[in-house]
């Protein structure tokens, strides 16, 4: 390509780019501009809204039964390994299950406690409640933008198969920051100050099933379980 | 199968449940598949992809949302996605155009850019205000994965003019489904 004195038009590249037509080079080039650029995300996803009505055009086509237990043996072999398992055991998942509805069943209690101020005179300014998907709260967690610490209630996992949970900041463009681990046994985790300057009203939070200690990358390596928007309370 | 089950299926396989990845799968992975062959056009090749494309499912389910797309189209994004960067994998990563197309009297007006986030209207009609071969061209580059290199040779039409063709007639497609 050359070497652009001319911008592409955006719109028309978020098309080229849906349907296929780009190079590899473009293709990762326009990915990455996908994770600056939010108004750029959002055109490529109006793109694939819009093209995705030709998809009643693909024919199902049958094929040979063994593919999906080799994808079984691939996700899950990999999860059965010692060190490497993002995913963790199913007795894990089968206990945050568990945790997760037992949080659900608490709730009426610790929605009482909530109410009641976090410190003298200073009630909690943001308030999230964090679920999965289809399902209800599975914890709360309030900022008091004043301490610049979350308050976390309940935190009724206790991850202790060498798993740590881990809280992310996920920003309407760009990675997710990482807040810190959810304390295990609830309690407060307390932020940096410039951290603190980037929460607002509305912000996205989601919680990450990562090795113990947190993610060894800095990016989120687990599956989301919970997440929730900040709402002023 | 709604699209509120599939989005059921997903939000569970989210959370790390085998079971309904398992039943996911077994709902979508014939349509998947199907994506993968008519792309590649090699079912070994499809058959490798499509194994990829149900381990970035489990993976990445934590990011759908139903709220920004259908469950079936988020899926179909994943497969087409990963059989084109298959085959863009084994062309040349970069292409050779003389210049940037030049469409800017194309642009749409800032109305028609503000109406971008409204309703999403019915591809065909629109498809239907372009010039046959136009229109035919959008559809096979989608529908195949054909490159902008296979587009031009198909068309018999240097690459440069296939691709102002084609970026002209997604603008095109962009205001007309704008309206």
């Amino acid at each position: 390509m050359s070497t652009g004195a001319q911008i592409p038009d955006d719109n028309a590249l978020a098309g080229e780019y849906v349907l296929g037509v780009l190079p590899f080079a473009e293709r990762r080039r326009v990915e990455e501009r996908m994770a600056s650029d939010s108004g750029f995300a959002t055109l490529v996803a109006s793109w694939q809204a819009d093209l995705s009505n030709l998809d009643d055009a693909y024919q199902p086509e049958m094929q040979p039964s063994g593919v999906k237990a080799r994808i079984d043996a691939r996700l899950f072999a990999e999860a059965a390994k010692p060190a490497g398992g993002l995913w963790g055991s199913l007795v894990f998942w089968r206990g945050l299950a568990f945790a997760s509805f037992a949080a659900a069943v608490a709730f009426g209690i610790y929605t009482s406690d909530l109410a009641s101020p976090a410190g003298p005179g200073q009630a909690p300014a943001l308030v999230a409640e964090l679920g999965a998907p289809g399902s209800s709260v599975g914890l709360i967690a309030a900022l008091d933008p004043a301490d610049g610490a979350f308050t976390i209630t309940p935190a009724a996992f206790s991850p202790d198969d060498g798993k740590s949970l881990e809280l992310w900041l996920v920003p309407g463009e760009g990675a997710p920051v990482s807040l810190g681990l959810v304390p295990g046994d609830g309690g407060r985790l307390v932020l940096d100050r410039n951290l603190v300057s980037q929460i607002s009203d509305g912000a996205l939070l989601a919680v990450s099933v990562e090795p113990l200690g947190g993610s060894p990358t800095g990016v989120a390596t687990g599956p989301v379980v919970l997440s929730g928007a900040l709402a002023k309370k | 199968m709604s699209q509120d089950d599939l989005s059921g299926l997903i939000a569970r396989t989210a959370l790390g449940d085998r079971l309904a990845f398992s039943s996911l799968y077994s709902q979508t992975s014939a349509k998947l598949f199907g994506v993968a062959l008519r792309i590649l056009k090699d079912r070994g090749q499809a058959e490798d992809a499509i194994q990829e494309v149900y381990v970035r499912i489990w993976r990445r389910a934590g990011s759908f949302r139903a709220d920004q797309a259908s469950a079936m189209a988020w899926l179909v994004t994943i497969a087409r996605n990963q059989a084109i960067d298959l085959i863009r994998a084994r062309q040349p990563a970069t292409l050779e155009y003389d210049d940037a197309p030049d469409i800017a009297d194309q642009a749409p007006d800032p109305e028609a850019r503000a109406a971008l986030s409204g309703e999403t209207r019915r591809i065909e009609g629109c498809l239907g205000e372009l010039e046959a071969d136009r229109a035919a061209a959008v559809v096979a580059a989608y529908m195949e994965g054909l490159s902008y290199q296979e587009l031009a040779e198909q068309y018999a039409v240097p690459l440069n003019t296939m691709r102002t063709w084609l970026r002209r007639s997604l603008i095109k497609l962009r205001e007309c489904m704008s309206r």
